[in-house]
């Protein structure tokens, strides 16, 4: 169960860094880190917010980059069913990579048995929460110290690359980030940083228009799927 | 940027996470999501990441640098690279960082 938190540990230690270093407060880092809990949603807002982008924006770009949650959710929920609403809005906070992972893993394999399972997933998911926290406020109170131009905050962009480049390995979802970067650039004169909203919107399509052509393609040839 | 304003921020990066972390398993416990949004869901993330990363490394204040001189692209292609070739997520922090400090600080 431990075993991820040296690398949850690395990271929540760049994002409290990234988060300083590029211009939020400590007041600030620490409440989102304590209460939003989403190194990757955190990292994407920050030039958002220090742009002055609109609250609206910044709620949007933060709930695309959490979509995978959305699909997290769909597969741990038949494992949750027997528990009040109030404990089942709780085990959907806690969720996170490692602990899907984790918990999906075992749970297939039966161990710990399925009554267990709500017990083994707030384990694995306190391990990860803790590890986060304490590196990413350690991070957030050792920024002041660290000089400016070592360009730490790019550590933070750093890591988002290292989330992108394995979800590229098939050609629409390819294509997508490549429209979706493209656009982004060509649309970055947008009032209200919009043409971030442009590239996501652009890259979806994209992304969307080349999957269904390929199961068309592969239709007509009668080839199986 | 005003105190109100970053509190207000950070009260909508809150709601996005709980929103999306806990609609289904609150509200939505059966229910079926359809295909275009399944397939919508899989590549939003990724897409939404990139939107943010790519003008991040290309622009410098306020202006467009595509030149050689523009050491955080420079770092972030080597992140690419370096992600590609080990799979490895602390390599790629420290990697691209080794590489823009020599390009930087030297």
């Amino acid at each position: 169960m431990l075993g991820p938190a040296p690398g949850v540990f690395a990271w929540g230690l760049v994002t409290g860094i990234a988060m300083v270093k590029s211009g939020l407060s400590v007041p600030h880092a620490l409440g989102l880190s304590l209460a939003a809990y989403a190194g990757s949603a955190q990292l994407a807002a920050l030039p958002l917010i220090l742009a002055g982008a609109p609250l609206w924006l910044i709620t949007v770009t933060a709930l695309v980059v959490n979509l995978r949650f959305v699909v997290y959710s769909a597969l741990i929920r038949e494992y949750f069913r027997g528990q009040s609403t109030w404990r089942r809005l709780w085990l959907g906070y806690m969720i996170g990579d490692i602990t899907l992972v984790q918990f999906m893993t075992r749970m297939k394999r039966q161990d710990p048995p399925m009554q267990h399972g709500v017990a083994y997933y707030v384990g694995s998911a306190a391990c990860n929460w803790l590890a986060w926290q304490i590196s990413s406020i350690l991070g957030i109170l050792t920024a002041g110290s660290i000089p400016q131009r070592w360009g730490l905050e790019l550590a933070g962009t750093l890591a988002l690359i290292a989330l992108v480049v394995p979800l590229c390995a098939q050609l629409p979802a390819l294509a997508g980030v490549i429209v979706a970067g493209i656009v982004a650039v060509l649309a970055h004169g947008l009032p209200l940083k919009l043409g971030m909203l442009a590239g996501v919107i652009a890259g979806i399509s994209a992304a969307m228009w080349i999957e269904s052509s390929r199961a068309s393609t592969s239709g007509r040839s009668g080839a199986p799927s | 940027m005003s105190e109100a304003y970053v509190w207000g921020a950070i009260a909508g990066i809150v709601f996005a996470t709980i929103l999306t972390r806990s609609a289904l398993l609150v509200v939505g416990l059966h229910a079926r999501l359809p295909k275009a949004v399944e397939a919508a869901l899989r590549y939003a993330p990724a897409c939404a990441l990139t939107a943010v990363i790519v003008p991040d490394l290309l622009y410098q204040g306020g202006e467009l640098r595509l030149a050689l001189d523009n050491y955080r692209l420079l770092a972030g292609l080597a992140g690419i690279a370096i992600f590609a070739a080990f799979r490895s997520t602390m390599g790629t922090i420290i990697g691209g960082m080794i590489v823009f400090w020599l390009l930087a600080l030297t």
